[in-house]
């Protein structure tokens, strides 16, 4: 009997061995994660205390004797060219001077980035200190609730990143709260606009006789289909299968007044309209005519030959630099995206092969003037709950977004180096610049500056500037900066929700759905309607009640 | 590997404990790093299980998060998707459980009958490559032989004026091809396994059987598979412990996150992984492995049990 049990027990301990793996790995970072939260919250509090004590002297007050490294991570691929090593050195040597800390960069490279993001975060051992982070794209606000950021007191801003502190305005400071305590220092001075659209080629377009450019989804029916005949060489648009939820979504923004809670999940799908903006609905369960209409207009496209046969397998495709060398057609991204391809920059080759080649943006939402400007949160640095040294962490941080020189080095590079100024006070790059063995990475997202910024003057400021002033007439305001919603008991049904419309979008925005239009979004609306997204839309319009009313 | 560990514990009447681990202290080392092991990575660890009840908190560690009882477990449920999740996943694996095997004893059987030794060697290499391919190359491998644009087999296909072939749009060619896939993989490797068994069999028994007349197919037959059938029964125990967890590299890098493919390719380990790598869900996806863990070791010991009614001598306890 013995000898059963012994048994029986060898075999629970193969068959749950790859379980326990991972058991394992939790089970270790568990044990560091007590530690490390032990040693923050012990330095929090004697932190909290000399605040108290140093609360109204200056910073020089701080001790900084000793002599500590910063890591920032960053998303974005390591720099191997050494350039970038380089600006650091100096940027240390002032980082050093000033508050005896140093910056070194953590790379997350784009490959599945935010799993490794959010990973590296729940390691908690300290590796990060600053960490890059956005509500819309990186993750923000689940980080804030798994406990990866620490929060950031009104004192601990004051004494150790005074000048963020004061440059932000305080309803800024409100939107990046979580019950109450302040977690995220918002890029909140720096314009961009990320509002996806389509860039195309305006000289193809005007050949296929679009005057003025792309204004609708059906203009871009009629440009496709000119391209592919015209230029039998160029693919439409080749895209890797992954834009199925920005088209959509791009899609109803055009053809109506919806506006989306940010961070719910990837597609978007629950929001307001502009007339109404705290009723929460689903555009994707009641605009069931308008969804029909894509179904069939996508199939046209994928019948066109738009993209790839094979586009959902696609993962081959680099169409943003295809499009700078005039392969493709089309490239599907933001307005910032295109502020890059418009530009007459060196290696762009379309502008060096054909002199009438232009590149227009179709905006999503310009047929209905839909528009939503930036949530100040789309770029954020937040401090590490396992960080060592959060103050210093902070004190660097200030230095970076508000001291010119700091500034200059981690997003431009070295003057004279990786870019210089001209007689308009406008910023070029030098001509022993090259691309390849100088250009800096450091994707410092989270804390530009428009008052530190130079204008960069290979960038088409006159197509630019038009397109941001038409955007500025239109926009209206992000409107829910300051909700974070409490997701833990509708969490498992978003989960399901946004698989289902992962698989039935990526059908319906490629074509590649068999049966009729009317078919397939019924079906896609019956599943989802399974998964439970009306009992969703109610628990976020009982929470926006509350919020809001 | 089981059996050297239940004979080491195998009492001798009479004696005390310690003179019994005096006696077989030899055997008791040997073992040790294997007990050592299990204890190490299976057992210490098993208590970290507790997470698929709680909702996980960084800084909280996996005990001091709030207990939320089944709720991590709710989601697999509530996709509606469990049943046709669990059933891809044990056909696949049933599939290449048996199908392996069968080939693997093939080759192995081949092999041996090989007289030309140099032949022997370097089919033997060929067949054992493709085991040392990552997945993902195998991948990408796949989509460059059966792209519908300008894939390998579609360009011959054009070549000779035939239709195209689209099958990145088909989901009933796939478990054909995931089969033909891992078999291309992996028979070389198994088939060593099967090898080594028929290199163990008495030399004298075969030698037997010809003196009495046993042509090829006979001493086949009557001497070496019976030889392999231990082999491949411990074999079989140990893949069907296994038989809930999906191969996920190989669906993952070959079919990718195509859902026009899902109805026949979504294995549990796929579609946990696109439902929670988004919100990065520690505790969901330690409730699913230990969904599949528990549906492993029933499996286990309803087929050691099964096993052992038939024949004793083969069961692994």
């Amino acid at each position: 009997m013995k000898k059963k049990l012994v048994a029986i027990l060898l075999t629970t301990a193969m068959v749950t061995t790859g379980l326990t793996g991972c058991g394992s790995s939790d089970s270790s970072s568990t044990s560091s994660t007590a530690t490390d939260t032990a040693s923050t919250s012990t330095s929090a509090s004697t932190e909290t205390s000399s605040t108290d004590a140093s609360a109204g002297t200056d910073t020089a007050a701080i001790d900084t004797s000793e002599h500590v490294v910063i890591t920032y991570m960053t998303t974005g691929g390591a720099p191997t060219n050494g350039a970038t090593e380089e600006m650091l050195e100096q940027l240390n040597a002032i980082l050093t001077e000033k508050v005896n800390a140093e910056l070194s960069i953590y790379y997350i490279d784009w490959t599945d980035y935010l799993s490794v993001y959010n990973l590296t975060l729940a390691q908690m051992d300290g590796t990060v200190d600053l960490v890059g982070t956005a509500s819309d794209w990186l993750d923000a606000w689940p980080n804030v609730k798994n406990g990866a950021f620490l929060e950031l007191s009104e004192d601990m801003l004051k004494t150790y990143a005074p000048q963020t502190w004061a440059s932000v305005p305080a309803e800024n400071w409100d939107l990046c709260k979580y019950n109450g305590e302040i977690y995220l220092m918002p890029e909140d001075n720096y314009a961009q606009w990320t509002n996806h659209g389509y860039a195309y080629r305006l000289d193809w377009a005007k050949e296929a006789g679009l005057e003025n450019g792309v204004h609708s989804w059906e203009d871009l029916t009629t440009y496709f289909k000119y391209v592919k005949e015209a230029y039998p060489d160029v693919i439409p648009w080749d895209s890797d299968g992954t834009q199925y939820a920005q088209m959509v979504s791009g899609w109803i923004s055009s053809h109506s007044n919806y506006v989306s809670i940010d961070g719910l999940n990837a597609g978007a799908m629950w929001g307001g309209t502009k007339d109404d903006l705290y009723t929460v609905y689903s555009p994707y369960m009641t605009d069931t005519d308008s969804l029909v209409e894509y179904a069939k207009m996508m199939k046209e496209w994928d019948e066109i030959g738009v993209w790839k046969t094979d586009v959902l397998n696609n993962t081959a495709s680099d169409n943003r630099e295809d499009y700078k060398i005039g392969r493709v057609a089309a490239e599907q991204h933001h307005t910032q995206t295109w502020t890059d391809l418009c530009s007459h920059k060196p290696g762009y080759t379309i502008y060096e092969d054909d002199e009438d080649a232009e590149t227009g943006f179709f905006y999503f939402g310009e047929e209905t003037q839909n528009v939503v400007a930036l949530s100040i949160t789309h770029g954020a640095m937040a401090v590490s709950a396992a960080s060592k040294n959060p103050e210093r962490a902070l004190m660097v941080y200030d230095l970076l977004r508000n001291d010119p020189d700091c500034y200059k080095l981690i997003n431009y590079g070295i003057q004279g180096k990786q870019w210089d100024v001209n007689d308009e006070g406008l910023r070029i790059q030098p001509d022993t610049y090259n691309k390849d063995t100088d250009a800096i990475t450091t994707n410092f997202w989270w804390g530009r500056n428009d008052d530190l910024e130079i204008k960069d003057a290979t960038m088409n400021w006159d197509a630019i500037d038009k397109l941001y002033a038409e955007y500025d007439k239109i926009k209206i305001n992000y409107p829910y900066g300051q909700f974070v919603a409490d997701v833990d008991n509708i969490q498992s049904m978003i989960n399901n929700i946004s698989e289902i419309h992962t698989n039935y979008m990526k059908q319906i925005s490629y074509g590649k759905y068999k049966g009729t239009a009317e078919e397939i979004v019924a079906e896609y609306q019956a599943a989802l309607e399974a998964a439970g997204i009306n009992e969703v839309t109610a628990e976020l319009q009982r929470q926006f009640d509350e919020l809001y009313k | 590997m089981g059996k050297t560990k239940t004979k080491v514990a195998k009492p001798k009447s009479g004696l005390s404990f310690w003179q019994k681990v005096k006696r077989s202290r030899v055997l008791l080392l040997m073992c040790l790093p294997a007990v050592v092991f299990f204890c190490v990575f299976s057992y210490a660890p098993m208590p970290g299980i507790y997470v698929a009840f709680v909702k996980y908190n960084y800084r909280d560690g996996i005990f001091g998060s709030q207990f939320v009882g089944l709720k991590n477990f709710e989601f697999l449920v509530n996709s509606g998707k469990l049943f046709d999740l669990t059933r891809n996943t044990i056909l696949y694996n049933v599939a290449f459980i048996i199908l392996g095997n069968a080939l693997a004893i093939f080759v192995a059987i081949l092999l041996n009958e090989m007289r030309c030794k140099w032949f022997k060697k370097v089919s033997q290499t060929m067949m054992f490559l493709p085991y040392f391919i990552s997945q993902v190359l195998v991948g990408v491998l796949v989509y460059n032989l059966l792209n519908y644009d300008y894939g390998f087999v579609n360009s011959i296909l054009g070549k000779l004026g035939m239709e195209k072939w689209g099958p990145y749009s088909d989901a009933s060619v796939w478990p054909v091809l995931l089969v033909i896939i891992h078999l291309w993989q992996k028979t070389g490797y198994n088939s060593v396994v099967y090898f080594a068994a028929i290199m163990g069999i008495d030399a004298e028994i075969i030698e037997a059987a010809r003196v009495d007349g046993a042509n090829g197919w006979q001493k086949i037959r009557y001497i070496i598979l019976p030889g392999l059938k231990p082999t491949f029964i411990i074999l079989l125990l140990f893949a069907v412990g296994g038989i809930v967890k999906g191969d996920f590299g190989l669906f993952y890098n070959v079919v990718g996150k195509n859902p026009l493919l899902y109805s026949t390719t979504d294995i549990i380990e796929t579609y946990v992984y696109r439902a929670t790598m988004t919100d990065f869900n520690f505790a969901t996806a330690s409730a699913v492995g230990l969904y599949q863990s528990i549906i492993g070791f029933c499996m286990v010991m309803v087929s050691n049990f099964v096993v052992k009614k038939i024949d004793p001598d083969y069961s692994l306890f």
